[in-house]
């Protein structure tokens, strides 16, 4: 690890005055991802202002039929959440299997959800419930925020600070873990509303996305069945030590006919 | 004396283990905690290449960044001469060990150490080796075993010639050694077969995961007097190969040993100790060296990985008539790998009456292996196992059967040498067929199998004090690390015959200078071995508290009975006396001849040999190639389980490393030769969540060797489950995996295959 400032403001508007005034600073989260980072000297920021200190961007809460989680809620918080158990029971499920009790014990969705690794399951929530991402200065839709591998619609100075998501009328998650590291090698997201059926995949290719061609299936029969026959194409998919395209590939069908499935 | 058979207060129950509460609490010094005042970082350049010439290493711009107090490469160790020593497990050579913690003319894998720094700051030490520059002439690489046994495969050592073959070879080979050992008649054997099976199965290297990376801090004094605090499976093997290694005679070198965090065999042998001494005798500053998991990964471990080529012959009622395995092990980057325990464990468990048995030591590209549980036994039992199963299959026997037909029992003459006495194979066999896991229902898409595992245990050179105070209480000490519960079993088999409860004695690890030699925690010797030494200790100091009585009372020691930890006046005395406890006798030990304690240091012979058989029901997810482990039930013969809780942790945590490696652990390289995966995020090792909970039945036929009937029990539990695991997938699934590990892509390729 090198050498930094550490911040710990109580504002949003201290951290973007430090950010302002600090161009190397970063922003820490739950610090999953960013502290190996720092251990590991990948990364050499000048500052670091962690956000735990703001209490405004804690919590969950329901808004109309929406469900809207404050960036820095930790995962285990969205897991045992009764508002989201009820509300978006596959969103709970999701939460309760990153990584392991340490990592849902510190991560948060906001911190997820900036980092935007392509194996992280909360993109595929996202992008599949239709979600919005609040920040300082905005609010994106999921489809333009996640933008490519470890890449999004954040400006350097913007922060998120929410992420509302609408209520599916059923939904499910299933992915295919990495043994090691829980870290999807597969995960697909499908969210049935009254008026579409969105499908994300997560840990299959450099950045989360969509299938159009199981959501049209899935929009005129809504089965595990409709689906069984579509093929992934590999190209563009992941290849590395842990699985093949190929076999990514052939996972995402199998976890999108399973999630189907749970859907109930 | 032996307590075989007795009634015991002790031995057999389940108290509260001493470490525990240091563990738990975060107390206990680990290899990495210790520190001394005025210590310096020491951190170890190593090699990005698989294979290359050293051509010239630049060290000047690193000494001369503030902070830096020297630098080593291998010009500041002595260039040592080929001596072979006995690691515990394995054969090592003196030079490789050297070459093996400082490279010298030739990097031979990636990780590779090639020199060293110590600096006033691990961010100043780790600064510095940026500094180091070397000149690389790189060369081809090789890195599995049969590609490194090829005719035009790229040398390591242009000095190796194979042994072990006739005439002696004229040009250097990657195969150190063939081996080969027969019985009977092996032709003959395959004609009176009825039938015959020919497979082949493979096995990447996996390493240890020892959760405590190695650590060590070492201090030279101005005297030449050497100090090394460090985590490993023997001070003594620490101390004299740090002699041998250095040139430093072995009374200068006092090695203290720090608690350890896990070792599994991996811990056997020195990496970071010789070069932290290197780098305290050239700055004058005592220095700590500690690895990163990387560097665990990249330059310590593993278990060799092997092909193993398997053939079987039987009549139709399943009585083997022949058997043949050959046996191809890596070594890593210098020979040594355990392809002769794995030789002699193939056949082990069986009467066969014909058997050849040949194996090949090969050098190639990778770390060199290091011991890991049962050395080379899960490779070879990995394919007999699997090929007795599938042979089973072919003769329509059920396995267990098969293996009932076939048990070694005490008599039979092993294919390796030994007339088997006191075994208890065939009581695990028995015991299979008794549990409730045998005939319990399954599912659709689950499946049972079974294997057996050996390994020979061993005893050797231990020292053991007992050392009673003025209050009764006592302290034993002896010389070996405690990696699985040694101070627990010790000092309950030291309560045991003193006939005081286990809270009243304490058991300690003494360093170099406090105990006699002891050799190192390896092949499940400590609680056969040092257990006997301690227990022969206590033993005198019971005579020696008899003794004591006497003279208090004015009679004959021979009229003096020890029961329950009270002398007792016997014979024509009977009853004259009040009984005198051993507190009393303790605190008036100034006036009846001095403290009371024994040493007591032996060659112990006669560790008993481990047998186990396992039970394991999959369940195979046919979609995605998942194996999930549903049941699990470890059976092993364990002459006599001192702290019941103790062995079956050890049977459990072997199962553990023994489905790791069956479904998920690998070496994995990239084209260059570097390790793509020196990680836990990419190292697959299974944890708590992935497994249910393993069920043992300890089996106990006693060891009348040892007092207690104690047989080594932490390495047979990891020879099993690679077949145990294979045999159930097939009986799930309908499709036979002969290559490891069993990971889900792998599985799913093999289901595709069978329904294509």
């Amino acid at each position: 690890m090198y050498e930094f400032e550490y911040h710990r403001p109580a504002n949003l508007d201290e951290v973007g005055r430090i950010l302002g005034a600090r161009e190397e600073a970063k922003i820490v989260a739950g610090g999953m991802t960013l502290i190996p980072t720092l251990k590991q000297r990948l990364a050499h920021p000048s500052d670091l202002i962690d956000l735990g200190a703001i209490s405004s961007l804690r919590g969950i809460r329901e808004e109309g039929d929406r469900i809207v989680i404050g960036a820095m809620t930790r995962h285990v918080e969205v897991e045992r959440s009764a508002i989201v158990q009820r509300g978006i029971p596959a969103l709970a499920a999701l939460a309760g299997h990153i990584g392991d009790p340490a990592v849902r014990n510190r991560g948060t969705i906001g911190g997820s959800i900036a980092n935007n690794d392509p194996a992280a399951d909360y993109p595929a929530a996202v992008l599949a419930l239709g979600g919005s991402v609040k920040t300082t200065k905005r609010e994106i839709a999921a489809d333009p925020f996640f933008t490519g591998m470890f890449e999004t619609a954040l400006d350097p100075s913007e922060i998120i600070t929410a992420v509302s998501f609408p209520k599916p009328q059923a939904a499910a998650y299933q992915k295919f873990p990495n043994p090691a590291s829980r870290y999807a090698i597969a995960g697909v997201f499908v969210a049935r509303f009254p008026n579409a059926v969105r499908v994300a995949v997560t840990g299959a290719a450099p950045c989360v996305f969509r299938v159009p061609e199981m959501e049209a299936a899935l929009s005129r029969s809504f089965s595990a069945d409709a689906i069984k026959d579509i093929k992934i194409p590999e190209g563009g998919l992941n290849t590395d030590i842990h699985a093949s395209a190929e076999y990514r590939a052939h996972l995402v069908g199998v976890m999108a006919r399973r999630a189907v499935a749970a859907c109930g | 004396m032996t307590f075989i058979g007795k009634d015991l207060k002790v031995v057999g129950t389940r108290p509260i283990r001493p470490d525990g509460v240091d563990k738990v609490t975060g107390r206990a010094n680990f290899g990495a905690d210790m520190t001394m005042p005025g210590m310096i970082w020491g951190k170890i350049k190593r090699s990005p290449h698989a294979h290359a010439r050293i051509k010239r290493i630049y060290t000047e711009k690193a000494l001369s960044l503030p902070g830096v107090k020297a630098v080593v490469t291998a010009a500041d160790f002595p260039d040592i001469a080929a001596e072979e020593a006995f690691a515990g497990e394995a054969i090592m050579d003196f030079r490789d060990l050297s070459r093996n913690c400082m490279a010298r003319g030739k990097v031979l894998y990636d990780g590779h150490a090639v020199a060293a720094v110590a600096a006033t700051s691990p961010a100043i030490a780790e600064a510095a080796l940026d500094l180091i520059e070397i000149e690389y002439e790189v060369l081809p690489f090789v890195i599995d075993v049969e590609a490194a046994m090829a005719e035009d495969a790229p040398l390591l050592h242009d000095t190796l010639f194979t042994q072990g073959v006739e005439p002696k070879p004229s040009r250097p080979s990657n195969i150190a050694k063939r081996i080969n050992f027969t019985k009977g008649d092996v032709e003959a054997g395959f004609r009176e077969a009825d039938h015959i099976i020919e497979r082949r199965y493979t096995g990447k290297p996996v390493h240890q995961g020892y959760i405590e990376p190695h650590a060590c801090v070492a201090a030279v004094a101005a005297d030449g007097q050497c100090m090394i605090w460090s985590s490993s499976q023997g001070h003594f093997m620490v101390r004299q190969y740090c002699a041998h290694l250095l040139g430093i005679d072995i009374s200068n070198i006092r090695a203290m040993p720090a608690e350890i965090g896990g070792g599994f065999g991996g811990k056997t042998l020195v990496y970071l100790e010789p070069v932290a001494l290197a780098l305290a005798r050239k700055s004058g500053r005592p220095v700590k060296i500690v690895m990163t998991r990387e560097e665990v990964f990249r330059a310590s471990g593993p278990a060799a990985g092997s092909v193993v080529e398997v053939k079987l012959g039987a009549k139709k009622d399943g009585r083997l008539t022949a058997g043949e395995v050959v046996l191809k092990y890596q070594a890593g980057a210098f020979p040594g790998s355990p392809v002769g325990p794995g030789c002699m464990c193939a056949f082990a468990m069986y009467d066969l009456p014909n058997a050849s048995v040949t194996g090949y030591d090969v050098v190639c590209n990778r770390p060199k292996v290091a011991a890991y549980r049962a050395p080379g036994a899960p490779n070879a039992s990995w394919g007999v196992e699997s090929c007795l199963d599938e042979l089973a299959i072919e003769l329509g026997i059920d396995p267990l059967s098969l293996r009932e037909k076939n048990a070694a029992r005490d008599g039979t003459k092993a294919v390796h040498g030994p007339t088997w006495q006191n075994i208890g194979y065939a009581e695990t066999l028995a015991a299979v067929r008794a549990h409730p896991h045998w005939t319990a229902p399954l599912g659709p898409g689950q499946g049972r199998g079974i294997a057996s595992g050996f390994w020979f245990n061993i005893g050797g050179e231990s020292s053991a004090a007992v050392h009673i105070a003025e209050d009764g209480t006592a302290a034993v000490a002896t010389g070996n690390p405690d990696i699985g519960g040694s101070r627990a079993s010790i000092a309950m088999m030291v309560a045991e015959v003193l006939g005081i409860p286990v809270e009243r004695v304490r058991a300690i690890v003494a360093d170099t200078a406090s105990i006699g030699y002891t050799f190192l925690t390896g092949g499940s010797r400590v609680t056969f071995a040092t257990g006997m030494a301690a227990t022969e200790a206590a033993e005198r100091v019971v005579e020696e508290l008899k003794k004591r009585a006497a003279m208090m009372w004015e009679i004959s020691p021979e009229a003096v009975e020890w029961r329950d930890g009270m002398a007792y006046p016997a014979g024509p005395n009977a009853g004259a006396f009040e009984p005198l406890s051993l507190g009393e006798i303790a605190f008036r030990s100034a006036r009846t001849g001095g403290p009371i304690s024994a040493e007591l240091s032996i060659n112990a012979q006669g560790a008993g040999p481990g047998f186990g058989t396992h039970i394991c029901d999959v369940e195979v997810d046919r979609e995605t190639g998942a194996v999930k482990i549903l049941r699990y039930t470890a059976i092993q013969d364990v002459g006599r389980a001192i702290h019941p809780a103790y062995v079956e942790g050890q049977l459990q945590g072997g199962v553990t490393q023994g489905i790791g490696w069956a479904l998920n652990e690998e070496y994995i390289y990239d084209g260059e030769g570097r390790l793509d995966n020196p990680g836990f995020l990419d190292y697959r090792i299974p944890v708590a969540s992935d497994l249910p909970m393993i069920d043992t039945v300890l089996v106990e036929v006693p060891n009348p060797r040892h007092p207690f009937g104690a047989r080594g029990v932490g390495e047979v539990p990891i020879v099993p489950p690679t077949a145990a695991v294979a045999n159930a997938i097939y009986r799930a699934a309908g499709v036979r995996l002969r290559d490891l590990p069993m990971s889900p892509p792998h599985v799913l390729a093999a289901l595709d295959k069978s329904d294509g």
